[in-house]
């Protein structure tokens, strides 16, 4: 609409992961470029998710509204491959497990960030036209922070060998989820033609839930060491 | 300064690769995208007429449109493009719209304009006139109904309507939830189009016996008007006329194949261009004296101006012609034609004097009339000031090919007798020298089917167009020596002037207030700044409980920092009291 929505929009996507990152301490151990390297793993992993989609995956040309379950599942099971991402920059940090975590979710939601919205933003909100989409967006992409960061502290407790017997099953609940939200989502609107403004709240729910839960299990654990 | 400016950014470079980030790369961003179009809604508009006739300007004077959309309903509608539809089309709400210095002037006609009520479709054909009788400074623009457009006018008529009486709540929500629009049109402002050139047809059929012989001239002007040039078909006038001069040159071509039927008159069909523009191409047929029509020997000339209706038939002659004049015999053999074959057809003569001091002429006999030229109009409209003439409703079904045959048959009869001189020789009135099957309704209704198919204006046919060489192809096919005729205006003081942009495409982009974005701003800003609040307060209340352990830190507590509700649960999970330190 006018650059002023732009600014609204980015305001509204960015201003959430600056105060994060200032207010998780993350500022005070100097990781920037900690979060950087994390972000370069991010596009390094999702360079090759996409080669492995257009390798194995060939563009599926089924009629128009026939959701195509399988392809869809299959698609969403190359995501672990953000798990291994996630494990490896958490790996290569060495330090207290929530900075690792807080690490590896910063620089990996704010490369998908810079990476697939900020375009979309300034080419989309700064045009005449007004559209609720770039709001919408931006609001997604602060879910996203936490999904990433709910995302991380389930890799982060999968990863230890001293996790509890007890811990194992909800843990790996959590880590299919987290993998499996998306295409979830998609299901869901599939299967109730939700409008865009209640796909975003069931995927706040949904995030909220996974993200409640996880930190539920991640400060049991702490504690109990 | 520009020391301390670089000592600046050079600081920024070394020190803070972010800030560089933050700064630099918006700026390479800013210069580097244009801005995007992404239309909500795109469809064509056509534009009022534009047009200079003897150096007096008509028509709207503008072609550029960027503004808001409001309908004639909202109480500000200066430097706003106002919608209207054609059924709540008025006079009167065109001329408040324009008095109050609206940017543009929108009006919606329906898809099917024959399914109108016929107390509108009247009513508009009689105020096209009157929007052209002026210039009108802002763009004026046409543009057909379907349903997304109709969405827009019915969502900005909400918006227009119903700002007054609310409250300033009720106004923020509104803000919030209604859509506005901006239309804006892709093409440049309009210029005017020079050496255009109006094109005339003419073909002949050379009679037998002697040099000198009568020539008998039918003309036709085949150009449409209306108040837009895209959408004026001219049905009745002049497609009626037109497909009844090329139906006329078919059977008289018939006849003068013969030998026995080849009469002594040649027979001259004039297919003229610029006729509703003060019948430029008849004019300049009669002007210059080189044109084989002022040398010849004219018995009379005949017009033919929207016959494709009604039940009664008008001969416009601006002298009453003589007695013993070829004239005098057509008028007689008309009269007794319609008596003793169609009863039902009211004939009638009607007399109206050449008014040299009017800017436009009233019917096309008139400028052969100034060259003392003997020449009538025949036409089932009483008077040339009738709507009808020029105007946009003027479509298909508004030709009654049934009548318009009916009356073909009557010319055809009529110039048969005066060729053939049958009145003298005895002929009866009822003699049918064509039958029933000589004259081609189907001929006719393809005729009138091919002309209505595109627009006709002036302004829309050049010499290349396919009007002219289907109808030069169709001269040809039964005519001899079919020739072109060009007008130009004159250079210096040119008698018309036309103008292009008269076919456009408008956008309809949905926009929201400057308001609208300070609410947002303000939302997006209070819901920040609690997100700041509550995370600030927690790493504030992690320092001074500086016991709390480096794993309890805030790190781990981050996803809640989210959201409000989380901070609560925080407490629950996290008992301030540190039982291991």
């Amino acid at each position: 609409m006018t650059l002023f929505h732009f600014g609204n929009c980015f305001a509204l996507a960015y201003f959430p992961y600056f105060i994060t990152y200032k207010c998780s301490g993350l500022s005070e151990y100097n990781a920037f470029w900690r979060c950087v390297q994390a972000g370069a793993t991010y596009l390094f992993v999702q360079l090759c998710k996409m080669l492995f989609l257009a390798t194995f995956f060939p563009t599926w040309e089924g009629g128009a509204g026939v959701y195509d379950f399988v392809g869809e599942f299959m698609k969403a099971t190359v995501d672990l491959a953000d798990l291994l991402g996630l494990h490896l920059v958490m790996s290569r940090n060495a330090g207290k497990g929530e900075y690792k975590i807080m690490v590896a979710a910063m620089g990996w939601a704010t490369a998908e960030l810079v990476m697939s919205r900020c375009l979309p933003l300034w080419v989309g909100a700064r045009g005449i036209e007004f559209d609720w989409k770039y709001i919408q967006m931006s609001f997604d992409s602060n879910i996203s922070l936490v999904h990433y960061i709910a995302m991380a502290a389930v890799v982060w407790m999968f990863t230890r060998y001293d996790l509890p017997k007890s811990f194992r099953l909800p843990v790996t609940v959590l880590l299919a989820l987290c993998v499996y939200k998306a295409f979830l989502m998609e299901l869901f609107v599939h299967v109730f033609l939700m409008g865009s403004w209640t796909v975003l709240l069931v995927k706040a729910v949904l995030t909220g839930a996974i993200s409640l839960c996880s930190l539920f299990l991640f400060v049991t654990l702490v504690h109990s060491n | 300064m520009f020391e301390e400016a670089s000592e600046v950014f050079d600081n920024m470079f070394k020190s803070s690769f972010p800030l560089t980030f933050i700064v630099f790369i918006p700026a390479v961003l800013i210069l580097v995208s244009p801005l995007p179009a992404e239309a909500a809604h795109e469809f064509t508009v056509y534009r009022m007429q534009q047009y200079d006739l003897q150096g007096q300007p008509y028509g709207t004077r503008n072609a550029i449109l960027n503004t808001e959309a409001r309908t004639v309903e909202a109480e500000v509608l200066s430097r706003r493009c106002v919608i209207m539809r054609l059924a709540d089309f008025s006079y009167e709400k065109y001329q408040k719209a324009l008095r109050q210095s609206a940017g543009a002037v929108v009006i919606i006609l329906p898809g099917n304009m024959s399914a109108m009520p016929q107390d509108i479709v009247q009513q508009f054909m009689e105020l096209e006139p009157e929007m052209l009788a002026t210039e009108t400074i802002v763009p004026v623009y046409f543009a057909m109904e379907d349903d997304e457009l109709l969405s827009i006018y019915t969502q900005t008529l909400t918006s227009s309507s119903s700002q007054g009486s609310l409250s300033a709540a009720e106004v923020l929500l509104h803000t919030a939830t209604a859509n506005g629009f901006q239309m804006v049109t892709s093409g440049a402002q309009s210029k005017a189009i020079s050496d255009w050139a109006i094109t005339s047809l003419e073909g002949r059929l050379a009679g037998v016996g002697g040099e000198d012989l009568p020539t008998i001239v039918v003309v036709a002007h085949y150009d449409s008007f209306g108040v837009a040039p895209w959408l004026s078909y001219g049905a009745d006038s002049n497609g009626s006329g037109v497909s009844m001069l090329l139906e006329l040159a078919r059977l008289f071509s018939k006849l003068y194949t013969y030998k026995r039927t080849h009469a002594g008159y040649n027979l001259l069909f004039f297919a003229s261009g610029g006729g509703k523009f003060n019948y430029q191409g008849t004019k300049r047929c009669t002007t210059y004296l080189d044109h084989a029509l002022l040398q010849d020997n004219v018995a009379f000339v005949l017009c033919l101006d929207t016959l494709g209706n009604g039940d009664s038939l008008h001969l416009h002659v601006s002298k009453p012609p003589k007695e013993g004049t070829p004239q005098y015999s057509l008028l007689k053999e008309l009269e007794l034609v319609v008596a003793s074959q169609y009863p039902e057809v009211k004939f009638s003569m009607v007399h109206k004097k050449i008014n040299l001091a009017d800017d436009m002429l009233a019917w096309e006999h008139e400028r052969f009339g100034i060259r003392r030229l003997p020449a009538f109009t025949l036409s089932h409209l009483p008077s040339h000031r009738l709507a009808q003439r020029s105007s946009i409703m003027d479509v298909r079904p508004h030709v009654d090919v049934k009548k318009l045959g009916r009356n073909t048959k009557v010319v055809a009869e009529a110039l048969a007798r005066v060729i053939y001189n049958l009145t003298e020789k005895g002929a009866p009135g009822d003699l049918q020298i064509f039958t029933e099957q000589m004259v081609q309704e189907e001929q006719l209704s393809a005729v009138v089917d091919w002309l209505t198919a595109q627009p006709r204006a002036a302004q829309l046919v050049d010499k290349d167009s396919s009007v002219v060489s289907t109808l030069e192809y169709y001269l040809g096919r039964y005519l001899k020596d079919v020739k072109r005729h060009y007008v130009k205006a004159d250079k210096r003081d040119p008698e018309f002037v036309f103008y292009d942009q008269l076919k456009q495409t408008m956008n309809a982009y949905r926009v929201k207030p400057a308001i609208f974005d300070l609410l947002l701003a303000v939302c997006i800003a209070a819901y920040l700044g609690m997100m700041y609040l509550h995370g600030g307060s927690h790493t504030r209340s992690n320092k001074t409980v500086s016991c709390l352990s480096a794993e309890l830190r805030c790190p781990v507590q981050c996803p809640l920092n989210q959201h409000f509700v989380f901070f609560s649960l925080r407490t629950h999970f996290f008992p301030p009291k540190i039982k291991k330190l």
